[in-house]
């Protein structure tokens, strides 16, 4: 190889150093406002199952139905501290459903019986309203159908049940097939640090 | 849009006249019985809260290291079928790469996909993508600045798929082939067009219409199982269907690739114009006996075909 | 070439198809019977619903089939995946052996397996074998040669004509024939070996059916006759150093100029000249004779 420079190859040097400088710039570009992880997530302030305000609808079942993974990476999470821990709780029988012998109504709402309804502590048989009960959402029967959450908003419950998204068992999709099709664009991708916070549920409109 | 929002309006409809018509039925009038939710002073006892899960996506390191081994692989790659000119080799490292980006990985992230996130970002100063987005985009296309398509060749997961099925590659008429190949601008087109477009309409059809990624997570719509099927079998006869009439990463592989320095070359001196490279090459990438960089796919066949080197001259 | 492994990897790629085909079938069939069966699910819930609010002892009866539904969803995921990985095994055993074929000389692609049925169909016929000699049986040289040797006469001077009985008899000249001739005649060693190796018209091996004559002129050399040559002898499973192959239907022959510079490269099959050749175009071309005739 001789160390002649050719017009012809300069220009391509020149070429290649552009492209190279082009493409540099615009990552720097990129990584300049960079976030860390980000990762898929619920706005529970959007969702329809868990936003303030509607009431007396079907629970949006998109979580379930769209999400790639088998029975969805979404599901249901009991934020613990939020919870009334109640004798009938809304989200776990189905309140409009006849009342049996018992006095508790006779169905329970999970279609998949994902809630696990357990008593804290010694039960009081005489007076049942005032014991409290732990309800535990399996996590591997729970499908995200969301019924749960929109039983037990405001105003028969606290809000303490809302859709999360398993990141454990989600496959980060580029294109979230739950996300386009939520009506209510409910699905954003957040840097990790937010994507446990409990949000504090509102209207959105 | 329009239909869901009326079988919502029909449930609700529906779910009242249950209401109404409970009402004469024994159902309780459910009334909240706490208005704020007890603490674990307050339910006594030794009560502890549980914690709530928090399952954790996959480490961030981890995912550094996935873009590490896609820049070692595209470097195997490069070093493979520059230097050693050994399809075995190629064919190893499709394998893995298959198997690792693929199935293992699910084929996310990849390049193709990440155009949308790219020019998103670019475009929009309130969206941003990871650094790890960033480096699987532009990783391939510097690579590509100086040596060509080395992504393609074994590395790109979808690519291996269909590299691996490839078996009786038919020559597609050059003509037919720039037309098609047509294709791929206006897919490229269409998918950044729609990625900008602001919430209702903004749509990735890349990652929507991914023939492939069904199969390495073994779920999926039906009909995008059947439409990969049917690209697999296409491509037993058509040398990577995809790649070369519809990527759109491909695309601009290409136009970074006409102003590489190296690439895989066919040298004059050492191969006589017997043709039988360029009767190899399944992709229409060597005409006139000399490689149309742009269109190879690093695929090394040119270099097993070969009389003069390879394993047919060995053998000799 | 291994015949049983071809056949057993040829048996693996078809009992691997059929696996692919059966999967397919079963995954199809599966995802078709789930979608039938939702709406049947939701209305039987629906009517135990509707019933439970008339009697409460229904309630039971609900969960009773949402559990049967959860699990018969959850049953057919599992059989699902079981069944996505038997068809990416299926799959890659497919594509594998189907490539193993493919590759196993370039003998079994193109038009070259035509080739190979030609090379193995006339296994079965007689025309093949060496013209045995008209007595058969125990020495079949013996009867040959001294009929030869009686025609020609014993002397010197008959080495020439008795060779080219030999030649024209057995298209080539055998050890065994010409060792007799010293034996029979006054005709010695030497002298055969020097005229059978002079004149190109003799023989010492046996040749092909049918001769490839490889034009190795200058306007061919240099449009790439080595090339063609190497092609043909590596197609035709030629080893170093013989001419012909193992079945003796091809030999190819290097030859100077056969006079048609302007179609270089050139190949003449017995006497029939093709040109503008590339190497595979040679082997298409030797595809081209069929016609048993014998040489």
């Amino acid at each position: 190889m001789s160390d002649q420079t050719t017009r012809r190859g300069a220009l391509a040097r020149a070429a290649r150093g552009a492209a190279a400088l082009a493409l540099g710039g615009s990552a720097f570009y990129l990584v300049r406002k960079a976030d860390g992880q980000i990762v898929w997530n619920v706005d529970s302030a959007r969702c329809i199952n868990s936003r303030l305000g509607v009431t007396n609808v079907e629970a949006c079942n998109l979580c379930t139905t769209e999400c790639v993974v088998p029975l969805s990476a979404v599901r249901a999470v009991n934020e613990y501290s939020k919870c009334g821990r109640c004798y009938i709780c809304p989200a776990y029988f189905n309140i409009t459903s006849a009342v049996d012998e018992k006095g508790l109504p006779s169905e329970k709402l999970c279609p998949r019986d994902a809630i696990e309804r357990k008593p804290i502590g010694d039960i009081d048989p005489d007076d049942p309203a005032n014991n409290f009960y732990e309800y535990i959402i399996d996590e591997v029967k729970c499908d995200g159908c969301g019924k749960c959450v929109m039983a037990c908003k405001e105003p028969l419950g606290l809000g303490s049940i809302v859709l999360r998204v398993r990141h454990s068992l989600c496959v980060d999709c580029n294109r979230c097939a739950i996300s386009t099709a939520c009506p209510k664009d409910a699905i954003l991708q957040v840097p990790i640090e937010k994507a446990f916070d409990h949000v504090q549920l509102g209207s959105h409109d | 849009m329009k239909s869901r929002a009326s079988t919502l309006l029909a449930a609700a409809a529906g779910l009242i006249l249950l209401f109404a018509v409970n009402a004469a039925g024994q159902a309780m009038q459910y009334e909240r019985p706490v208005q704020a939710a007890p603490q674990e002073e307050g339910i006594g006892g030794s009560y502890k809260t549980p914690a709530v899960q928090k399952p954790q996506p996959r480490s961030y390191w981890l995912e550094v290291l996935d873009v590490v081994l896609m820049a070692v692989a595209m470097g195997i790659s490069v070093w493979v079928v520059l230097r050693r000119r050994s399809r075995k080799w190629v064919l190893a490292l499709t394998v893995a790469c298959l198997g690792y980006f693929g199935f293992y990985r699910e084929g996310c992230i990849c390049p193709i996909g990440s155009i949308q996130n790219v020019s998103v970002a670019l475009t929009d100063p309130g969206y941003a993508i990871p650094i790890v987005v960033t480096a699987v985009f532009f990783l391939p296309l510097l690579v590509a600045l100086f040596f060509g398509r080395a992504f393609c060749g074994g590395v790109c997961p979808l690519g291996a798929l269909q590299e691996l099925v490839l078996l009786k590659p038919l020559r597609v008429p050059r003509r037919l082939d720039r037309a098609l190949g047509l294709l791929r601008y206006a897919y490229l087109g269409g998918a950044v067009w729609l990625a900008l477009q602001p919430f209702p309409v903004h749509d990735f059809i890349i990652c929507r219409f991914d023939p492939f990624v069904g199969f390495f997570r073994m779920a999926g719509f039906a009909h995008m199982l059947y439409i990969g099927a049917a690209f697999l079998v296409l491509g037993i006869f058509v040398g990577r269907p995809y790649c070369r009439f519809l990527c759109p990463y491909g695309v601009l592989l290409e136009w970074v690739t006409r102003l590489a320095g190296r690439g895989v070359s066919i040298t004059p001196d050492k191969e006589l114009d017997c043709g039988l490279c360029q009767e190899s090459c399944p992709y229409g990438a060597i005409e006139k006996m000399r490689v149309v960089r742009p269109k190879c796919l690093y695929c090394a066949r040119c270099f097993e075909s070969c009389p003069r080197e390879g394993p047919l001259a060995r053998k000799r | 070439m291994n015949q049983t492994l071809h056949q057993r990897v040829r048996w693996a790629a078809w009992i691997a198809a059929a696996a692919v085909a059966v999967c397919v079938l079963l995954l199809t069939i599966s995802y078709a019977a789930a979608r039938l069966q939702a709406p049947r699910d939701e209305k039987t819930v629906a009517e135990l619903k509707r019933k439970v609010r008339e009697d409460a002892s229904f309630a039971p009866r609900i969960e009773a089939e949402h559990k049967r539904i959860t699990a018969a969803l959850q049953q057919r995921r599992k059989r699902d995946d079981v069944i996505a990985i038997v068809l990416l095994l299926a799959a890659s055993l497919f594509v594998a052996a189907a490539k193993w074929l493919a590759a196993c000389g370039g003998r079994r692609q193109l038009p070259m397996d035509r080739l190979v049925q030609l090379k193995a169909a006339p296994r079965q016929g007689p025309a093949l074998t060496l013209p045995a000699a008209p007595g058969g049986a125990e020495e079949p040289h013996q009867a040959f040669v001294e009929r030869i040797v009686e025609q020609h006469g014993r002397s010197r001077e008959a080495a020439i004509p008795i060779l080219q009985a030999i030649q024209a008899h057995y298209r080539y000249l055998p050890d065994e024939a010409l060792k007799l001739v010293c034996e029979l005649t006054e005709i010695t060693p030497a002298q055969i070996a020097g005229s059978s190796s002079f004149y190109s018209q003799f023989r010492r091996s046996p040749r092909g059916r049918h001769v490839v004559r490889v034009c190795h002129g200058t306007a061919c050399h240099v449009a790439g006759a080595r090339l063609i040559t190497d092609e043909l002898r590596r197609r035709l499973e030629i080893p170093g150093g013989a001419d012909t192959d193992a079945q003796r239907l091809f030999t190819v022959d290097e030859v100077a100029c056969v006079g048609c510079c302007s179609l270089a490269p050139v190949i003449m099959v017995d006497g029939q000249t093709v040109g503008k050749l590339t190497p595979t175009g040679a082997c298409d071309a030797l595809d081209g004779i069929r016609s048993p005739s014998p040489a």
